[in-house]
């Protein structure tokens, strides 16, 4: 039992392993090709992210969002429905708290402000996801199309909005939101992070990531979604409400997706500007994908990619950014692979 | 046809899938020309067997040997090479692709540069067709429009396809009506007349009785004997798949009430024009060719989605809406399809019985009563339903379908797959609402049951009502009546 036990984790912990080494290795092949000396910049990168306080922190303040559309990602995918929108949830959440933020009165105590902000992210990102949810239920529209054609309309919603007054006069940002509405950079407290952007979002996505999947496993709602997405037709037949299960999982993506609002308008800018945040919510399917349906999971992977993502930036001046992306595409790939590798294993395990 | 006779022998061969033996030291020869039956219960090991005989499982211990020659390595593909086909039971079919392509799939006859020798697959394919009995004018069609007997026969022609001089089949009657399935024992005949080496893995002794030369009887991962059927009988065939459990006699059935109807069903659109009225305690047995509308039926009854319109009326109130609606009004429905509309597979046993029913049961208590009841192995919730036996995945749905407050039970193929004790207990919970009052519709393929629990007998052609009989009927009287040959009595 035990040892079955060490040996189903050895087989999760192989896709992470197998993915860290893949990416350290391109690193080297990418520096090389640029003429760099491999393993100084890998020292870069490391001092970059783990190496310094600061690094430290600022990985984690990438990885924050991350975890929010990880977390929403995989959320809808144990409905066996495939959210693409997390990106325009985002934008649209993070849109409507940042003017919610801003409109409140000047001293709105914090105790007001942050659940009013939070609430409003999280219903208009809840509302959106719901969206292609609803035509998922109701009229068989394949969510994954609705879901990027509505990306596309949430930006097209927000650069009008900016352009029509939403915007202060001549630039492309909101008011700044009121103070009782900011999250608390994380530096205020431990000095060695003063400077980065890690913020009280970090706890907070933590915290929703980890509440997102025990409300998966022990509500009933959250059991009978997870049984649509095993078995949509035998749970039909035995009478689960399977239309309102799918619309409860696009609008719980949508939620979590929203909240992500909380690191980049709250946490860290305290306004919204465009293409504040943007990426996340199409880097949060790798997270989900890595996370491999486990919140610990994808807290990790959050900080993966994180971690890729601020030592991008660190090696800019010697090595493009660009090369980050394709850093974080080989990883995607060999974690889908190393996947598939693990899950065949796994089942000539359990059956031969 | 080249029938090289193949001798396939298994040398005490065992076989574990995790911590549970399936095999253990088991001894059978299959001889060439012969239909030998592989018999025993649910979780017996008879599929293991006949994974290990077709390499589509390597043993633990033990040897398989193919014509005097060791079966190695233990793979389908070389089982194949060797002529060694396995039919298995649940089919493997691409839906969407033709016949044609279906029987050929990856053994196509080419011209040279890969290109497709059409003329030359339809050649062949037709003679193998005949061979199979499968009927000819299907060969265009997607095998996605087949019925349930001609994909059988197809699933035949693929392994006769690839020149098998052996066919394993498991389970391959399960889901045929009794004139189908005689139709493919005298195909399974005529193939071992051939030379061909034959092994059927059943649970219907009559069948084994009537169609087989030889009989190997497992229990518990052990054969426990091996008989020429002419030298065995039912009894003692029966005694020796159960052991020493004593065999629980059938529930005595009583008449039912002259009560006005509880639950009546009309329809006449979506392939479906029949009425139905059952009275509280009365068990109607809808007999009738596979593919006349039964599947129609029950959908329609449950009100599932995509499923023909009917009214469907309980305790006089017309049940609309969709499946949840109705369960709670007191319909309670176990489709034919248990692996698609009755289980979610990858979900826990324990879930898989609560299914639905969240949050109107204490959950823990439920489960752990509809596992005793139907005596569910293993008893442990946690395991995946995928990994349970058919019949263990059988008794699931029937429990979770009848333990509860039951108005009217629709029961499409309750036993299908299913060990004789399992199917007992299934039964007696049947008749056991029945008594308490509920309006159960039967629909079986097996009309032994039909005959052991339905009051009268209501035949199915084309969706239409073509027969009502009394179940003492004589067999030729109810065979034409489901041919559509005898008009409503």
């Amino acid at each position: 039992m035990r040892r079955a036990k060490l040996r189903g984790l050895g087989a999760g912990a192989w896709p992470v392993v197998t993915a860290l080494a893949a990416a350290v290795l391109v690193l080297d092949l990418l520096a090389w090709g640029y003429g760099e000396a491999p393993l100084a910049t890998l020292g870069r990168a490391f001092a970059g992210t783990w190496g310094t306080p600061y690094g430290i922190g600022q990985v984690l303040f990438k990885a924050t969002p991350l975890v929010f559309a990880g977390a929403s990602v995989a959320f809808a995918l144990r409905a066996g429905l495939f959210n693409i929108g997390a990106e325009g949830q985002i934008a649209l959440a993070s849109l409507a708290a940042a003017l919610v933020g801003a409109s409140l009165p000047a001293h709105t105590p914090a105790a007001v402000a942050l659940p009013c902000v939070c609430l409003v992210a999280t219903v208009v990102g809840g509302a959106y996801g719901a969206v292609p949810g609803v035509l998922r239920a109701r009229f068989g529209a394949h969510e994954v199309i609705a879901t990027l054609m509505l990306n596309r309309i949430a930006s097209a919603i927000v650069s009008w909005s900016l352009a029509h007054g939403a915007a202060l006069h001549g630039t492309v940002r909101t008011a700044d939101v009121v103070a009782g509405a900011r999250l608390t950079s994380l530096g205020t407290w431990l000095p060695a992070w003063r400077g980065s952007a890690v913020s009280l979002a970090l706890p907070l996505a933590v915290g929703v990531c980890f509440a997102a999947f025990a409300w998966g496993r022990s509500s009933r709602a959250g059991r009978e979604i997870a049984w649509v997405g095993l078995g949509a037709r035998a749970s039909a037949a035995q009478g689960v409400p399977v239309a309102r299960r799918l619309v409860q999982a696009m609008a719980g993506a949508g939620a979590l997706a929203g909240l992500a609002a909380t690191s980049t308008v709250l946490g860290y800018k305290g306004y919204y500007e465009a293409g504040l945040g943007a990426g996340a919510g199409f880097a949060g399917i790798a997270v989900a994908l890595l996370g491999r349906g486990h919140a610990l999971g994808i807290v990790l992977a959050a900080l993966l990619f994180g971690t890729l993502d601020q030592a991008g930036l660190s090696i800019n001046a010697r090595v493009p950014r660009e090369a980050m992306d394709v850093l974080q595409a080989v990883v995607i790939l060999v974690v889908a692979l190393a996947d598939v590798a693990a899950r065949d294993a796994a089942r000539r395990e359990a059956t031969t | 046809m080249p029938t090289a006779s193949l001798r396939i022998v298994a040398d005490g061969v065992g076989r574990r899938y995790g911590a549970v033996r399936a095999l253990a030291d088991a001894s059978i020869a299959l001889e060439p020309g012969e239909i030998h039956a592989i018999v025993g219960e649910n979780g017996a090991g008879k599929s293991t067997l006949l994974a290990l005989l077709a390499g589509a499982r390597a043993p633990d211990s033990g040897t398989v040997s193919v014509g005097g020659v060791p079966l190695v390595p233990a793979t389908p593909r070389e089982a194949l090479r060797r002529g060694v086909g396995l039919v298995r039971q649940h089919f493997s079919l691409f839906d969407a692709l033709s016949v044609e392509d279906n029987a050929a799939l990856g053994a196509e006859l080419t011209r040279g540069f890969g290109v497709l020798d059409r003329p030359a697959v339809r050649t062949r394919l037709a003679r193998l067709a005949e061979r199979a009995g499968l009927d000819l004018g299907a060969l265009g069609l997607p095998a996605g429009a087949l019925a349930v007997g001609a994909r059988q026969r197809l699933e035949i022609v693929r392994v006769l396809w690839r020149d098998a001089r052996a066919l394993l089949l498991d389970e391959p009657t399960a889901v045929l009506t009794h004139g189908e399935a005689a139709a493919l024992y005298a195909t399974l005949r005529s193939l071992a007349g051939e030379g061909r080496t034959v092994a059927v893995v059943t649970h219907k002794l009559d069948e084994v009785l009537a169609h087989a030369d030889r009989v190997t009887v497992l229990r518990r991962g052990r054969v426990v004997g091996s008989w020429a059927t002419g030298a065995t009988s039912a009894e003692e065939l029966t005694r020796a798949i159960m052991g020493d459990a004593s065999l629980p006699t059938l529930l005595r059935l009583e008449p039912p009430s002259v009560a006005p109807a509880r639950f009546t069903f009309s329809a006449s659109e979506g392939g479906l024009d029949l009425k139905l009225e059952v009275r509280p305690g009365e068990i109607v047995g809808v007999a009738g060719v596979e593919g006349n509308g039964q599947r129609e039926l029950v959908r329609a009854i449950a009100g599932l989605e995509g499923s023909s319109r009917a009214t469907v009326v309980l305790d006089g109130v017309a049940l609309s809406g969709g499946p949840a609606e109705r369960r709670l009004a007191g319909l309670t429905v176990v489709h034919e399809d248990r692996q698609v509309d009755g289980l979610v597979l990858d979900a826990t046993l324990g879930d898989n019985l609560v299914l639905g029913d969240l949050g109107r049961c204490d959950e823990a208590a439920t489960i752990a009563r509809r596992i005793r009841a139907f005596g569910i192995v293993p008893a442990d919730p946690s395991v995946a339903v995928r990994s349970l036996s058919g019949g263990n995945q059988q008794k699931v749905v029937v429990a979770r379908a009848l333990d509860r407050e039951v108005g009217a039970a629709v029961l499409a193929q309750p036993t299908r797959g299913v060990d004789l004790a399992a199917q007992r207990a299934v039964h007696a919970a049947i008749v056991e609402v029945a008594r308490a009052g509920a309006a159960v519709v039967l629909v079986s393929a097996d009309l032994g049951e039909l005959r052991a629990l339905a009051h009268r007998l209501v035949v199915l052609v084309r969706g239409k009502v073509a027969a009502e009989l009394p179940i003492d009927v004589d067999d030729a009287t109810l065979g034409r009546a489901m041919l559509g040959l005898e008009q409503v009595a």
